[in-house]
C-alpha cells in the first residue's frame, strides 16, 4: 500500500451537541467504517459529553480497572471502546476528545511509535503554541514537563484507521482515583508514584477557557491540514444510535474482559 | 488468581487464571496494551488454557506466539510479558 498525504484529503470537522457515552463509542465505530468505505471524506470529530462516565479500553478487565460500586455512588456510566489502552475518567466540560478518522494508507509503513506521533503532531503544535511544553511520550501518552496531558489510542478497521485522544481540561482526581482502580504495579515505573501527580490539565497550564483551547487546536489542524465544516449525516447518526443500544450499552459488550 | 507486570518500555498486562490438575484454566488476559486484530486477546487465552502451571515462562511465550501466527500487531504487550504475568498470577502477587 502506498502512503498518502494529509493534503491528498479535504478534511471534515464534526463538532456537535454533548451527546452520551454510549453514543460516542458507536459513532467511533460508525465513522471508522464509513471513512473505509470512502463514504466519508477523512474527519476530525470534537467530543461533547452528556453524562460523566468512565471509558475502558478494548483489552482492560471491567472489574479490575472500575470500582463499580463507587461508579453507581457517583451517577458515572461505564462504556468500552473499540480502541485498546487505559481508562479514562470523564465528566462534561472536564476533558477535550477528539477522533481522527482516515484511510489507513496515511499511516502505511509505519511503526505503531510512528503512526501515533504522526497523527498527533498538529495538537503538539497547537500546545506548545499556548506555551505549553509538550511532547509525544511513547508508547501513547502527550506529556509535558508540568506532567501527562493525555492519553492516545488507536485502531485499523477495514482499511481506515482511528485514532482518538482525551486530554485533560480540568479533574476531579479525588473522584477519578473513586472511581478507577489505579494498582502500584501500573505506576511501578513512572517517574513519579502518585497518580494524582500524573495528570496536570490543560485549564491550570493555559489559564484559557475550553473552548478556546479547542479553537486554537482547531487552527493547528486547519493550517497544517485544511479543515472544513462537516456534519453527521442523519445514516450515520441512526446507526450509531442502533449500535449505541445493541451493542455499546450492552453487559455482553462492557464485560466482553470481565 | 491474579497477577499484574508492567512490561518495561510496553503497557500493563494482567492475568487472572485458575488452576486445576496441574493446569491452567479460566485464563483472562486483560490489560492497557494495543492488539489487532482485537479477536486476537481470545487466542492468547485459548493458548494458555491447559497449559501445565509448571511450564517454563519460555513455553508459555511460546504456546502464546505460536497461536498468534505473524499477522497480529502487538503494541505494549508481548508473548513474553504475558508469561511473566501469568507466573505472577501464580505466586498471587499483584
Amino acid at each position: 500500500m502506498s502512503r498518502t498525504q494529509w493534503s491528498d484529503y479535504k478534511w471534515r470537522l464534526v463538532h456537535v451537541a454533548p451527546q452520551p457515552p454510549a453514543l460516542h463509542m458507536a459513532l467511533d465505530e460508525v465513522l471508522t467504517d464509513e471513512v473505509a468505505a470512502r463514504r466519508r471524506p477523512p474527519t476530525l470529530r470534537i467530543w461533547e459529553w452528556s453524562a460523566s462516565c468512565v471509558v475502558i479500553g478494548r483489552f482492560q478487565s471491567l472489574r479490575n480497572e472500575v470500582d463499580a460500586d463507587a461508579a453507581r455512588r457517583h451517577g458515572i456510566q461505564v462504556v468500552r471502546r473499540i480502541s485498546g489502552g487505559g481508562a479514562m475518567f470523564i465528566e462534561p466540560g472536564n476533558t477535550i476528545t477528539y477522533s481522527l478518522y482516515a484511510p489507513d494508507s496515511l499511516v502505511a509503513g509505519m511503526s505503531f511509535q510512528e503512526a501515533y506521533e504522526f497523527m498527533d503532531a498538529w495538537v503538539i503544535d497547537a500546545l506548545q503554541g499556548l506555551g505549553i511544553d509538550a511532547w509525544y511520550q511513547p508508547l501513547n501518552d502527550i506529556a509535558s514537563t508540568a506532567g501527562k496531558i493525555g492519553g492516545a489510542a488507536q485502531t485499523r478497521r477495514g482499511g481506515a484507521v482511528l485514532h482518538h485522544v482525551t486530554m485533560a481540561y480540568d479533574i476531579d482526581t479525588t473522584k477519578m482515583l473513586q472511581v478507577l482502580r489505579i494498582g502500584r504495579e501500573k505506576l511501578s515505573d513512572k517517574a513519579t508514584q502518585s497518580a494524582a501527580k500524573r495528570v496536570d490539565p490543560l485549564r491550570s497550564q493555559t489559564g484559557m477557557p475550553r473552548a478556546e483551547v479547542i479553537e486554537r487546536m482547531l487552527e493547528s489542524f486547519r493550517k497544517a491540514h485544511g479543515l472544513a465544516f462537516g456534519k453527521l449525516e442523519p445514516a450515520e447518526l441512526a446507526r450509531a444510535q442502533e449500535l449505541a443500544a445493541s451493542k455499546f450499552s450492552t453487559e455482553a459488550w462492557t464485560g466482553i474482559v470481565p | 488468581m491474579h497477577g499484574e507486570y508492567k512490561m518495561p518500555g510496553g503497557k500493563l498486562v494482567v492475568a487472572d487464571l485458575e488452576v486445576r490438575d496441574g493446569k491452567l484454566t479460566r485464563v483472562w488476559i486483560s490489560g492497557d496494551f494495543f492488539l489487532e486484530p482485537d479477536s486476537a486477546l481470545t487466542l492468547i487465552d485459548v493458548a494458555l488454557e491447559g497449559v501445565p502451571a509448571v511450564a517454563s515462562d519460555e513455553k508459555k511465550a511460546a504456546a502464546v506466539r505460536a497461536a498468534l501466527g505473524p499477522n497480529v500487531r502487538m503494541y505494549g504487550i508481548s508473548p513474553e510479558a504475558v508469561a511473566v504475568a501469568v507466573q505472577r498470577a501464580l505466586e498471587d502477587r499483584a
